[in-house]
């Protein structure tokens, strides 16, 4: 049993079809089957949330609402002032989208959404686009451009500067790509590895393996359950560093 | 295992394309319920806030009008027991002057009284004296005396009393 083998079927994702839209293969997939699983589910969990009339939908208000209070006057309020209300609904569906595919990827028969580099990537161009459309619209096109760079800097840094700032939105978007996609990856890795731990001892013989099994299996399951608190943790770093450099686009100084 | 860091641009397009119809269909679903009901929340609360410390002001504005109200019932109690205490004062001393006047009054008319008795007395009774003292005159002289010499000697005998009267006296 080849362990990269494994671990390339567990999370490379094999489409169902092909179909071919220009040079684009928009055939479905598990990953993509998986993230409509879990927006359904997150859509339908917070319906039930914000209408809150039976006991579950109190219940899962309970959940909802004092995440949605923290992120908007905790985190968001800070950087957006009053405009916080206006970017509200993208923020907290970024959240709650990556809270879900990253909690719904931990699911046994699902694929892991966030951990196929596709989907972190997406979402990262979500924000480069989220930084110019709001930069624009709060700034206007020229204006945008030019507060790039710091005002009063002599124009042969200048000519250096702008590139490196501009290179700088799309490292910053890069690097919320990989932070994702590498943290969530990292989680099926560790607990692939440890799991594989009982085929390395019971290729030896199939009494090492027996006995490496409970440690093996209690090692992953610990592995698993700090995923859990990955999913929260990273999903909240994507959201708010999205919105600190929407934030800067909005603010230039 | 290179294609693990490969974006598949099929998986991109759909993951954007989800992402947004998910922010469309959230703002909707729960986004706008969710934070219409916490706004309400906030504000019903905020209107209850108001309305409480209006109560409370209003209360304390009742409880501080009742204490202005009963210190001025105090004084002006004070003032009328004063007033009276004064009043009382006063009439007690325009009565006491009243009866010391009146007393005097009686004192005075009594003396004068007395004094007049006393003068009506001695004038009878020095009337009665010359009379007396002429009936016995006539008595012992045998004849009667002429009104002239009665009266020179009458005078002369009173004024001798009289004289007697002053040396006694002093």
């Amino acid at each position: 049993m080849n362990f990269e083998h494994v671990l390339a079927h567990h999370l490379i994702d094999e489409k169902f079809f092909h179909f071919m839209v220009g040079p684009v293969d928009m055939g479905l997939s598990p990953v993509i089957l998986s993230m409509w699983g879990a927006a359904a589910l997150l859509t339908g969990f917070l319906a039930l949330a914000s209408r809150a009339q039976s006991s579950v939908g109190r219940l899962a208000r309970g959940f909802v609402e004092p995440a949605v209070l923290f992120l908007r006057e905790e985190s968001l309020r800070p950087i957006f002032g009053e405009h916080t209300d206006h970017f509200l609904p993208y923020f907290l569906t970024l959240f709650f989208f990556l809270l879900a595919c990253n909690l719904f990827g931990l699911v046994p028969l699902t694929a892991g959404t966030t951990s196929n580099i596709a989907v972190p990537a997406a979402m990262a161009v979500c924000t480069l686009g989220m930084i110019f459309i709001v930069g624009i619209r709060e700034q206007g096109l020229v204006d945008y451009f030019a507060h790039l760079a710091p005002s009063g800097v002599p124009w042969p840094v200048l000519i250096v500067l702008f590139p490196i700032e501009l290179i700088g939105i799309f490292a910053k978007c890069f690097s919320l790509c990989i932070r994702l996609f590498a943290n969530m990856i990292a989680g099926h890795v560790v607990s692939l590895s440890f799991l594989f731990l009982i085929f390395v001892f019971s290729g030896m013989s199939h009494a090492v393996g027996a006995a490496a099994a409970p440690g093996a299996v209690g090692l992953a399951l610990f592995a698993y359950l700090l995923d859990v608190l990955v999913a929260f943790l990273q999903a909240y770093i994507f959201t708010i560093l999205t919105a600190v450099f929407v934030g800067m686009s909005v603010h230039p100084h | 295992m290179d294609k693990l860091l490969q974006p598949d641009p099929g998986l991109m397009i759909w993951t954007i394309i989800t992402f947004l119809v998910l922010v469309a269909i959230l703002k909707k679903a729960a986004w706008g319920p969710l934070l219409a009901a916490i706004e309400a929340r906030e504000r019903r609360l905020g209107e209850e806030r108001a309305a409480a410390e209006k109560a409370r002001a209003q209360a304390e504005r009742i409880q501080r009008e009742l204490e202005e109200k009963l210190s001025s019932v105090h004084a002006q109690s004070r003032e009328l027991l004063a007033a009276a205490a004064r009043d009382g004062e006063s009439l007690r001393a325009k009565l006491r002057a009243a009866a010391e006047d009146d007393a005097r009054a009686i004192k005075d008319k009594t003396a004068a009284e007395l004094a007049a008795e006393k003068n009506k007395l001695v004038a009878e009774l020095r009337a009665h004296v010359a009379d007396l003292s002429v009936s016995v005159a006539e008595k012992l002289i045998g004849k009667s005396v002429d009104d002239g010499v009665q009266k020179s000697v009458l005078d002369g005998f009173f004024k001798d009393l009289d004289a007697a009267r002053g040396g006694r006296g002093a």
